[in-house]
Formats: C-alpha cells, sequence, structure tokens
C-alpha cells in the first residue's frame, strides 16, 4: 500500500502541490485533472524522481525514497513524454531498459517477446523505432513499464497518441493488470478511465479536491444536471444563467446538456451525472481560461 | 556489466565520435609521414652505437676518429685529392662537378658528413658543459621574467637544487651517450611536442565529447525519467562514470597505438631506447634537457605515456563531474574549453612576486601543455621537482571531490 502524506511541493515561490493526502491499494486509480493541475508532479513523486518538499511517501510502512531501489524494483512506469533511442530497436531498447531493472539477459529476453506481443508489436521487434508511429511508440512504453511485472504501475498520459482500438485494447489490458496490482493512470480524457477506474482521485488548486469511486463523485451532481432544447438565438443568454457542459445543434436547434442549482423549470429533463460532468463542473474555471 | 556495456556503445557507436578517431588518425600519420624525409639520416645513431657502444668515452672517441680519417682515405680514392674533412670537399665543390660522382660515392660521402657532424659534437661536449652556469641562468630567467619577491626566493631555491642535480648528472656522464642529433633534427621536441601534443588534443575533444554524452545521454534523448525511476535509478551515474574512464581508455590507446606506431615504424629508436633523455645530442635549443633523474628515452617515453593515460582519466571525470551538472554535451563541451584555457593561463593573471605564480600553474592545462619537458628540471618557471606528481596528486583528490560532489548532488536532485 502507498500512502501520500501531508505531501506539498513547492518550485521556488510556486506551489505545484499542497498538503495533499492519498492512499493507495491494490486495483484501478485515475488521477483526472487538466494540465497543469499537479497530476504529474504526483506522478514523479510517486516515481521517486522528485522528492516532496514537505511531507512523505510510505510504501508499506517505509518511505519510498529511504527504500531507494528495493522500491523502484516493484515499480513500472511510463512517463507522459516517453524518451527512447531512436536507433534502437524496441528488443534493443528494452534490453537496455531491463539491464536497469536488474532483470537477467535470458529472462529479459522471454518477456520481451511475450510483451511485444501482447501491445501488437510482435512484427517489427527488430525495426528501429525512428520509423515508429505515435502510437507504436506509446505501445512500447507500455511494454517497458511492464518489463520487471511490477507491483506498483504508474502511467502519465498512457493513451495519448493511441487510435481508439488501441486505447480499447489498452484499457483492457489495465484492467486485467489491475486485479493483483496498484495501477494509478494519470489523464485529462475521462473516458480513459471512467469505465475501468476503482478509484478517481482530482486535484485542483494544488489540493486534493474527491478521492472516491466513480459514482460516489458523480452523485455529487445528482439532480443538477440537465438536458434541454432550445433556439440558438437563446444560447448566449443560456449561457450566463448555466453551466453548460456540452451543446449539439439538431434540427435548427440546440440540445444543451448543463448544470443548474436551485429551481429547474419544466421543460428541462433531469438527466444521470456522468464523471465528465464533474470534471467540466469543477475545472470549468480552469478550462474557460484555456480557452 | 550489461549496464556499464550498454553505457560504453553509447560512446563507441555515436557516429561523430567514430568519424572524429578516423580524421584524428589519418591526420596523425599524414604530419609523421610527410616529415619523416630525414629518417635514412637518423639510422647512422644506431650504425654508432652498433660499432661504438652508447656510452661516448675516450676511446670510443678516438676509435671513432680513426675510423673518420680511413674514411677519408676513401674519399681520397673517390675524389683523388686529401680532404681534412669532408665538410673541405664539400664546400669546395662546384655545381657541375656533383654528377661525376655516383649515387654510392653520394651514399658514403653523405654518410661521412653524418659521421663527422656526430663526431664534432661529441667532441665538444665537454666544452659546451662547462659553459652551463645553472645558477646564473635562473638568475637572467627571474630577471627576464621580472620576477621578485617571495617568488624569487622560491624559484632560486628550487634552480639551486637544479644546479646540484646538473652537476651529479654531468659527473654521472648521462649526458655523453648517443641519441639523434637534437640540433639538427629535433626529434625530441616532434616527438613530444609536436606528435604527442596532437594525440592529446585530439584525445581530449574526444573523451570530452564521449565523458559528455555519456553522462548527458538520457536528458538529450529526453529518457531521463525512464531511466532513473527504474532499479539501478540515479546509480546509473556510477556506471556512466566507469563506462566514461572506460571509453576514454580505449580512445587514447587507440590513437597512441595508430600514431605512436606509425611515427616507430618510420624512426628506427631500436638502438637508443637506453641512451638517457639528458644526452647531450638531445640538446635542441638553448639548454641541453635535462631530467630530475636519470632516466633513459624508453623510461621517459614510459613515464610521459603514463602521466598522459592519467591526466586524460582525470579529465574524463571532471568532465563527468561538469555534464552532471550542466546536462548538456555542447555547453559542457565549450565550457571545458573555456576552463582548460583559463588554466593554462592562470600563471599570468598572478602577481610575480608571489609564490601564487608557481602554485597556479599546478594545473592539468599546463601539466598538458608543457609535456615534452616533463620531469625536467630545464622547464623553464615550472623546473619544480614535485611538479608532476603534485600536480596529478592534487587534481586527482580535487576530481574525487567533485564527481563525489557532483553525484551527491544528483542522488538528491529533483529529474523533470
Amino acid at each position: 500500500m502507498i500512502v501520500v502524506k501531508d505531501v506539498s511541493k513547492q518550485y521556488g515561490d510556486f506551489t505545484a502541490l499542497q498538503n495533499v493526502n492519498l492512499e493507495f491499494g491494490n486495483g484501478l486509480y485515475g488521477l483526472l485533472a487538466p494540465n497543469g493541475a499537479g497530476k504529474t508532479t504526483l506522478i514523479k513523486m510517486l516515481a521517486t524522481l522528485i522528492a516532496p518538499t514537505e511531507g512523505e511517501i510510505f510504501y508499506n510502512g517505509k518511505n519510498i525514497n529511504d527504500m531507494d531501489d528495493r522500491y523502484r524494483e516493484r515499480l513500472g512506469y511510463l512517463p507522459q513524454q516517453f524518451g527512447y533511442y531512436k536507433n534502437y530497436s524496441p528488443k534493443q531498447y528494452l534490453l537496455y531498459l531491463a539491464a536497469l531493472k536488474g532483470i537477467g539477459k535470458k529472462d529479459a529476453l522471454d518477456k520481451i517477446e511475450e510483451l511485444l506481443e501482447k501491445v501488437a508489436l510482435s512484427d517489427v521487434v527488430n525495426k528501429k523505432m525512428k520509423k515508429f508511429s505515435g502510437g507504436m511508440i506509446q505501445r512500447v512504453g507500455i511494454a517497458q513499464a511492464l518489463l520487471n511485472d511490477p507491483e506498483i504501475l504508474i502511467l502519465d498520459e498512457p493513451t495519448a497518441g493511441l487510435d481508439p482500438k488501441e486505447r480499447a485494447r489498452f484499457r483492457h489490458l489495465l484492467t486485467d493488470l489491475a486485479r493483483e496490482r496498484l495501477v494509478i493512470i494519470s489523464t485529462h480524457i475521462v473516458s480513459d478511465i471512467e469505465s475501468i477506474a476503482n478509484e478517481i482521485i482530482m486535484i485542483r488548486n494544488k489540493q486534493l479536491l474527491y478521492k472516491d469511486s466513480v459514482a460516489d463523485i458523480c452523485a455529487t451532481l445528482n439532480g443538477c444536471v440537465f438536458e434541454t432544447t432550445i433556439d440558438y438565438d437563446q444560447l448566449e443568454d443560456f449561457r450566463k444563467n448555466n453551466i453548460l457542459l456540452s451543446e449539439k445543434q439538431e434540427y435548427g436547434n440546440m440540445t444543451v446538456r448543463f448544470i443548474h442549482k436551485g429551481d429547474s423549470e419544466i421543460e428541462w429533463t433531469s438527466v444521470p451525472p456522468h464523471l465528465e460532468d464533474v470534471f467540466l463542473y469543477e475545472y470549468r474555471d480552469e478550462l474557460e481560461g484555456d480557452n | 556489466m550489461r549496464i556499464f556495456l550498454h553505457e560504453c556503445k553509447k560512446a563507441l557507436t555515436s557516429p561523430i565520435l567514430i568519424a572524429l578517431l578516423i580524421v584524428f588518425s589519418a591526420f596523425n600519420i599524414f604530419i609523421i609521414v610527410s616529415s619523416s624525409d630525414h629518417k635514412e639520416e637518423l639510422k647512422m645513431v644506431n650504425e654508432i652505437i652498433d660499432r661504438y657502444g652508447r656510452e661516448i668515452t675516450d676511446d670510443s672517441l678516438k676509435q671513432f676518429q680513426k675510423d673518420i680519417q680511413n674514411d677519408l682515405l676513401e674519399l681520397k680514392g673517390i675524389t683523388g685529392q686529401q680532404f681534412d674533412s669532408v665538410y673541405v670537399f664539400l664546400d669546395g665543390l662546384r655545381f657541375e662537378e656533383q654528377e661525376q660522382y655516383s649515387d654510392k660515392d653520394w651514399e658514403f660521402i653523405n654518410s661521412l658528413q653524418l659521421k663527422e657532424m656526430y663526431f664534432s659534437m661529441a667532441n665538444s661536449i665537454d666544452e659546451s658543459y662547462a659553459e652551463i652556469d645553472v645558477v646564473a641562468g635562473g638568475q637572467g630567467d627571474l630577471k627576464r621574467y621580472g620576477i621578485g619577491g617571495k617568488a624569487a626566493e622560491t624559484y632560486s631555491e628550487e634552480n639551486e637544487e637544479f644546479a646540484e642535480r646538473f652537476k651529479e648528472m654531468v659527473n654521472n656522464e648521462e649526458h655523453k651517450e648517443w641519441f639523434f642529433a637534437g640540433k639538427s633534427y629535433f626529434m625530441h621536441s616532434f616527438l613530444f611536442k609536436t606528435v604527442f601534443l596532437h594525440i592529446i588534443i585530439e584525445s581530449l575533444l574526444l573523451i570530452v565529447l564521449m565523458t559528455a554524452l555519456i553522462t548527458t545521454y538520457e536528458f538529450e534523448n529526453r529518457t531521463q525519467l525512464l531511466t532513473y525511476s527504474t532499479r539501478r535509478g540515479r546509480k546509473l551515474m556510477k556506471d556512466k562514470l566507469a563506462a566514461s574512464l572506460a571509453v576514454s581508455t580505449v580512445i587514447s590507446l587507440l590513437l597512441f597505438t595508430i600514431t605512436l606506431g606509425t611515427y616507430f615504424f618510420l624512426f628506427d629508436y631500436s638502438h637508443v631506447w637506453e641512451t638517457s633523455i639528458s644526452s647531450a645530442f638531445n640538446w635542441e635549443y638553448n639548454f641541453p634537457n635535462v631530467t630530475w633523474w636519470d632516466l633513459s628515452v624508453g623510461e621517459f617515453l614510459i613515464g610521459v605515456l603514463v602521466l598522459v593515460f592519467i591526466i586524460q582519466l582525470l579529465f574524463s571525470g571532471l568532465t563527468f563531474a561538469l555534464s552532471v551538472i550542466v546536462k548538456s554535451s555542447y555547453i559542457t563541451f565549450f565550457l571545458f574549453a573555456t576552463l582548460f584555457v583559463l588554466g593554462w593561463l592562470l600563471p599570468t593573471f598572478m602577481p610575480k612576486s608571489s609564490n601564487l605564480l608557481f602554485v597556479s600553474s599546478y594545473t592539468l592545462s599546463t601539466l598538458t601543455m608543457a609535456i615534452s619537458q616533463s620531469f625536467m628540471g630545464s622547464n623553464g618557471l615550472i623546473l619544480f621537482k614535485n611538479f608532476e606528481w603534485m600536480t596529478i596528486s592534487c587534481w586527482m583528490v580535487i576530481t574525487i571531490v567533485f564527481c563525489a560532489i557532483t553525484y551527491k548532488y544528483f542522488r538528491k536532485m529533483d529529474i523533470q
């Protein structure tokens, strides 16, 4: 079990994370927040790449930085920007990483073959990676994270560059993996984790906002999410009075999905909230800022 | 071991470094071959040593003189005239007369000319060395360089000690051994200044680039998040240091083997390895080369090679430490070049009345640039007997401490 205790991270005057407390057992956790919210900072701390300015992170009661290689040998990590050596083939690269992970050459060769098959790269084992598409590179990244059969698997934006078919395959793979290990996926794409995560962690304003099941997080907006159809001309006024989640043009009118807290109107249809609704609602300021 | 080999492979398969190694080797071979027009003349020393022994004694000189007289008789047979010296014959020779003599005759005449040159030089050794006053020369140097105060005292003390060594060397007759005529061929300068400095600068370029490449490879290929979060983690830097030192050694060995192999293939040193490096024949400029210890040419070469290898390993270590902080191979390279030049120029910024003038010359840059004068008391302002071992020892400590500090810093730093 990983325990994040009172962890803060500062870079000079800038605070990236403040007083975060979390607990992770086996299962799949989705770390959901917009870009720049501090997800990668938390992930890098869990990967021992950066150290907390305050607080500690424990694995089975021991500080992960003190555990050093004994912690990292249990870790599989896919960073957001997965770097690779262009002139290496997946096999050469994975052999190098296997050496760094302390896996013997013979075991590594067997494991590499198995993993490259799992991520559908068996036919390009010895091809130089400089010719690979973004999706293929990302699949090599996923394979390397699994090389040491990790107890803790941390994936930062793992679906970037994957096509819908690959995403579906990846979600299936993760569900299998999460049965007997701790898997943390950081993403800002709700659909990547909504259906597979045991718990969702949301960070806002450098602090922990939610750590709960999808159902419980969605329940925070129960009775507040509606859909209705309006004229296109009314859209501007409607936007001012409600928090719009989505809008769709249909037969000359606009079908809108929105959040309204307070008395509803008769033509509005109450709908069950989705995780994406909570995401858009909670991060509306950041998302508007981005736009 | 596998990690170490992977790290070595990163440098050894770098196309730019392989290309540089080939270009440097070709360049060195060109320099040596293009300066080898006198290589046949050098064989005369081997003949002399074969016939009269390595040491120059009164008896051997008498025999040498007798042989020259016989050769002059043979010259008479060729020319029909008696000459006291082959130079008299050559001075009186007109251009149109040259064709009277066959190639074989000219071979004989040239050989006799060389014999007379070596004989004349050997004969004048005592006279030339009797004129040398090391103490007075030192005082002259102090005036010439404008050195005073404590610095002058330190210099004079060391110079007096060197004067004793000079006397000892003369008494031991280390200078009375045959070697290639320094003032004619400058073989010491050519080997230890031109050739060695070329190899040193080239291998330094390669070593600095390779060390920086190995150390910063992950940061430049953006794989740092992956590699440093593996089980090996930041201890990978230890493998990188070991790989840098190993690759530096391999590269230096390659460059030295190719270059010196060519050199000694062309220039036959087979009879002079045991000649003292302080030989009067190794006198090239204003003052003869005189070492603090009785070293033969072979011992001197080995000593300089060992020195150069240690210097290069230290430079590799320092580059490693710089790279850990800078994290860019090209910035590291330019920073290293700047620091190297600054290290070399450091004494020029020092007051000429302070011992700092000498302390500041105990740098790896100065040691590198003055490699041809290693172990010598006749080495200008860096004549100090302890110069080599003290510089190496101090910089070894500095390098180890610098590497340890940067490694410790790297273990704690945030990797972004």
